[in-house]
């Protein structure tokens, strides 16, 4: 590298000289103004170019990317008799169903995926792509497969948010006015969110994010804890056409779920924390919100 | 009617309803992967230069690192190694559309198709410093999202894109001097952009 070029500005600007080329450099700058003028331009130039560039990881991340990061369609291409089942292409009424008992056990296994392949199939149905046995079976079957869609994506959103640690992505985060947050937050979203007080927990609220779950605008909301044993915790909140469902268990790797759905909402609260204790905290969750 | 429910009704243990645990070291790989998927959208945002390019590049990179997930070295860096995937299928993609353009095809930038979406995002400040990140050859563009945007050093970034340090030395400052150079021809940027962060 000559001692007197671009390379070395850049070099030195990216403190990537060692001892005498950084001497060099310096001894350069210091003799000739014009050389202080580019290094400056070329400093700016660096930091528009990252500033360009920072916010993209504040951006929601797609549940597809989530959901090939957690290995849903490789599980799908080790299970080719569940994939055998989804059958993706338009059929006529008058072919053959396949037998129902085939599609429960089929959607049974699959459950355990941790992975939107039924939630790609819980669109195939709303589009008519597919033809199960019976117009309630295709019911029963779409609501399955929207619903472990919806909690692949709430259990990759918790993972996202822990594993970030202290860079943890906030879009909304907490101030002393909590109301203030969640109004910004409700501005995205199709209802209002509000805020359960988890302090009589150990939880504090870290602030909000606004995520896409299954297709549709959710709220993330983030508490965190010096208790190990409890948090954090993230709670989705997010709309929902199913019917009412009790508070429900369900697990994602290493991620407990539980979820129920009251009045058009769907709610999840994932943690790491013992069932006991979620299943407390989601109690608690749902009498503060009027959600039971 | 609502109530609380006690802790102590609450069953004490984890249940596994799914009836089977996930392979742990799999399970690891998956939490580091989706914890990097922010960055690495990041970083192919720069290299496809446009979001939807980008996800696509990000989803192919997830399936070949999950396909190769036994290749990866404990004890070296995650995310480094995944740069080093999403550049090599974003090469490969290169390389195919270079193809296809042999073949016949019209390019899409001869089309023009996505001009008056361009001449939009130019008004801003910050699309415009995009459009001239885009505009720089593949491997400058590949070594300045690494080095200046992820912030690698120039020995991690050598890794990553398998060449010795004084190329990426070399591809970073001439990146670096026309960057800047069309910043400055496309006048006014910077100060639109400090408008902008004021």
């Amino acid at each position: 590298m000559p001692k007197h070029s671009d390379e070395a500005l850049v070099a030195y600007l990216d403190g990537e000289l060692d001892g005498a080329e950084r001497h060099h450099v310096e001894a350069w700058l210091e003799a000739d103004p014009a050389v202080r003028d580019r290094l400056a331009a070329l400093a700016q130039s660096a930091d528009l170019v990252r500033s360009a560039y920072a916010d993209i990881v504040n951006e929601p991340v797609p549940p597809r990317l989530i959901a090939a990061a957690s290995g849903a369609g490789r599980a799908a291409q080790a299970a080719p008799q569940e994939a055998e089942i989804l059958v993706l292409k338009r059929q006529s009424r008058t072919a053959a169903a396949l037998p129902y008992r085939r599609w429960q056990v089929g959607l049974a296994a699959a459950a355990g995926l941790f992975g939107v392949v039924f939630g790609g199939a819980g669109t195939y149905f709303g589009m008519g792509l597919f033809n199960p046995a019976s117009p309630a079976a295709e019911t029963r079957l779409a609501a399955v497969a929207a619903n472990n869609s919806w909690l692949d994506n709430a259990a990759g959103y918790y993972k996202l948010t822990v594993n970030a640690g202290d860079n943890m992505l906030i879009d909304v985060p907490a101030t002393s006015d909590t109301s203030e947050a969640l109004q910004k937050i409700s501005q995205s979203l199709p209802q209002q969110v509000r805020l359960p007080d988890l302090k009589p927990w150990g939880l504090s609220f870290r602030g909000a994010r606004l995520v896409v779950v299954d297709g549709r605008p959710a709220a993330q909301l983030v508490y965190i804890t010096d208790n190990k044993a409890i948090g954090p915790l993230t709670l989705v909140i997010g709309a929902s056409k199913q019917p009412d469902i009790p508070r429900t268990f369900e697990r994602r790797q290493d991620v407990n779920l539980l979820y129920w759905r009251h009045q058009g909402r769907a709610y999840a609260l994932a943690g790491q924390t013992d069932i006991g204790w979620l299943w407390g905290i989601a109690n608690d969750v749902a009498w503060q919100l009027d959600a039971i | 009617m609502s109530f609380r429910w006690k802790h102590a009704e609450a069953p004490a243990r984890p249940i596994d309803h799914s009836g089977e645990r996930a392979d742990p070291a799999s399970a690891r790989f998956s939490e580091q992967l989706i914890a990097m998927l922010p960055k690495l959208r990041r970083f192919a945002r720069g290299l496809a230069g446009n979001a939807a390019g980008a996800d696509d590049l990000v989803q192919s990179a997830c399936e070949r690192a999950l396909a190769r997930a036994h290749q990866f070295e404990e004890g070296t860096r995650f995310d480094s190694w995944m740069f080093r995937i999403v550049q090599t299928i974003w090469i490969d993609q290169l390389r195919a559309r270079e193809v296809r353009k042999e073949d016949g095809d019209v390019a899409e930038e001869r089309l023009g198709t996505d001009e008056p979406v361009r001449r939009i995002e130019a008004r801003l400040a910050l699309s415009e410093i995009r459009l001239a990140v885009e505009n720089l050859p593949p491997d400058q563009r590949a070594t300045l999202m690494l080095v200046t945007v992820e912030g690698l050093s120039y020995k991690e970034a050598a890794v990553v894109a398998g060449v010795p340090v004084g190329t990426i030395m070399s591809r970073l400052a001439r990146a670096r001097v026309a960057l800047q150079q069309q910043l400055d021809a496309g006048g006014g940027v910077r100060r639109s952009a400090k408008n902008a962060e004021a």
